[in-house]
């Protein structure tokens, strides 16, 4: 519990001086929460279900290019346009969804990956609408709803994407801790067992993978009008890879976990790559390292030191794992 | 134009093309055989050979020292990384770990090599032996293409002989099938494991060799072939030897003729195929359904 006070204190702190903050601080936390909720929506596969997904940019690059098009062609208010662009990630997630789940483990990871590729490589075939390899430039911030404004400044954006953030968070504390949360889990231990007790595993599993697609595309759609311009490399499998890292560094299996390991790597990298060159090789160091030393990651280490008084109660999810095992 | 020629001379170009593949595919799907381990470093470990290959050929002045040597080298790095990271992870039983520790190891492989040999692309010649053309119908060829040819099938040859041949061959179909059986029978399984990590490695590296003086020794060819392998490996079947032989031949064909015939779907094509045999076979051509 006590993990999570400190931790709600701070992002209390971060919201209230983020009108005072210096706005290239401002653009680096928010860019570090954006990566935050793309990690998170990671690891409701990778965590919570044990669905290795080594293709997560797909949902990134399909949120931002779609919200990029539309911005730039419908002239919606920011936020709708913004929601507009998870609908369109999430219609076709769905058919992705429905293959992908055909295999389990490493196929699965594989097949997730090729979609990612695919994604990429049609990027290049329909390069009238997308750009090809220049991606799409001078993407607007439109005003809107009801002649809001509030949203085109970097201050009002930060807001724009914390609350995107936090209502992510809350959506998927309620899904992890419903009964649906608990068959999650279920098939992250046993997928057999849990067939056997009569769930339909494959219909959770896309039920999973399109949540988990639809708040990557809303990481990615926020990308979008803060960046001001989308590129091919959205869809790279380096940065499936590299969320997969924040997910594990910042702990599986939790929510907050990931959330911090996206920020903690969007900060350090930003510090450590002006002092030095070395920086993608200790990235690496620091990701076999956590994997084999402690896959718990940041938020268990932090947990497991802060839970010196009392235990922390354990998810619903995990609990019932523990139950069943 | 001679179209038997054109279809002649293209279908060896598959082939040789499908050659380099197999090297990767086939150490690939050798380790996920014995280990349920998909190596995402198997790329890296590819470029290795290939910028190894290039200093061998700068010191030596000889390609053919070159072939025996990097593999050699990128054998013994696969060989440590399998006992000293990997190894670590068996008892953990988790499919996911040995993906990301590969996968750091495959950024990690890739600075190293930026480090050392800097960022620009480095080209190998082509032996003087292998140098030149020879006339299919009347298109011309290169004769390095046919020796890759050679070289694959050669390649493909031996890892099958020694696969159903040799006692070590067996020992490696055993610990396939039932690793706990063959230790409870005195076999030193993690010795297996290790060996054929580091041949795999090996055949990898000699892969990037070939390939350097086609392609010179750049920063994202293991990328590149990675991807491919992958492909090739989920077409074939996951740990079917023969799959990865009939999948390298066919990526390569798809990639060929696909950017030939279909020029603004050439990327695409191979994952197109990759999904429709899936569909039809989720557990590939020739593996079996998980």
């Amino acid at each position: 519990m006590r993990g999570r006070i400190v931790l709600a204190v701070i992002v209390a702190l971060i919201c209230a001086t983020a009108p005072i903050m210096p706005a290239f601080t401002l653009t680096l936390v928010t860019e570090a929460l954006i990566f935050g909720l793309f990690a998170m929506s990671l690891d409701l596969m990778v965590g919570y279900t044990r669905l290795y997904s080594f293709g997560h940019a797909a949902a990134y690059g399909l949120g931002a290019y779609s919200t990029a098009l539309i911005l730039l062609h419908f002239g919606l208010p920011l936020p709708i346009g913004i929601l507009a662009g998870v609908a369109v990630s999430v219609v076709i997630a769905v058919p992705i969804a429905w293959v992908c789940t055909r295999s389990t483990g490493v196929s699965f990871a594989m097949l997730t990956l090729a979609f990612a590729q695919l994604g990429y490589a049609m990027l290049y075939r329909f390069k009238e609408f997308t750009g090809g390899s220049d991606g799409i430039g001078g993407i607007p911030r439109p005003a809107g709803p009801f002649g809001l404004d509030f949203f085109q400044g970097k201050v009002g954006y930060f807001y724009l994407v914390m609350f995107c953030l936090a209502a992510s968070f809350v959506l998927c504390s309620v899904l992890v801790t419903s009964p649906f949360g608990a068959v999650l889990a279920g098939i992250r231990e046993n997928e057999a067992k849990t067939r056997a007790l009569g769930y339909n595993t494959r219909a959770y599993k896309i039920a999973v993978v399109v949540v988990a697609y639809g708040l990557g595309s809303l990481a990615g759609a926020l990308y979008t009008p803060f960046a001001g311009f989308v590129a091919p490399e959205l869809f790279f499998w380096l940065v499936s890879g590299r969320v997969l890292i924040m997910v594990v560094v910042g702990g599986a299996g939790t929510l907050i976990g990931p959330i911090i390991g996206g920020v903690f790597f969007v900060m350090l990298e930003h510090q450590l790559s002006e002092v030095t060159e070395l920086w993608p090789l200790a990235f690496g160091a620091i990701f076999i390292a956590f994997v084999i030393l402690a896959p718990e990651g940041i938020w268990g280490l932090l947990t497991r030191y802060l839970r010196t008084t009392q235990p922390e109660p354990r998810d619903a999810g995990q609990e019932a794992s523990s139950a069943a095992s | 134009m001679n179209v038997a020629g054109f279809l002649a001379a293209q279908s060896l170009n598959a082939l040789s093309q499908g050659a380099i593949l197999f090297f990767i595919a086939c150490g690939l799907t050798l380790i996920f055989g014995i280990m349920r381990i998909i190596n995402f470093a198997h790329g890296g470990l590819f470029m290795l050979g290939a910028y190894v290959g290039y200093s061998t050929v700068a010191w030596t002045g000889s390609f053919w020292a070159s072939l025996l040597f990097a593999p050699l080298v990128v054998g013994v790095v696969g060989g440590i990384f399998e006992k000293v990271l990997l190894a670590r992870l068996y008892a953990r039983q988790d499919s996911g770990a040995y993906l990301m520790v590969t996968f750091g190891l495959a950024i990690i492989l890739a600075e190293t090599i930026r480090l050392i040999w800097g960022p620009q692309p480095l080209s190998v010649p082509i032996p003087d032996r292998l140098r030149g053309i020879v006339l299919i119908g009347n298109q011309p060829f290169p004769i390095y293409r046919l020796f890759l040819i050679g070289m694959g099938s050669a390649a493909a040859l031996l890892t099958w002989q020694f696969l159903e041949r040799t006692r070590a061959g067996l020992l490696v179909r055993a610990v396939a099938q039932n690793a706990e059986m063959v230790h409870a029978l005195g076999t030193d399984v993690s010795a297996v494991r290790t060996g054929v990590f580091a041949l795999g490695c090996a055949m990898a590296a000699l892969g990037g060799v070939l390939s350097a003086p086609l392609l010179t020794a750049f920063l994202g060819m293991g990328t590149n072939v990675i991807i491919d392998a992958f492909v090739i490996v989920i077409i074939g079947g996951m740990g079917s030897f023969l799959g990865s032989i009939i999948g390298s031949v066919l990526v390569a064909f798809v990639q060929v003729f696909g950017s030939y015939y279909f020029e603004d779907l050439a990327l695409a094509m191979m994952y197109l195929l990759m999904l429709a045999i899936l569909i039809v076979r989720p557990g590939g051509m020739l593996g079996k359904e998980e």
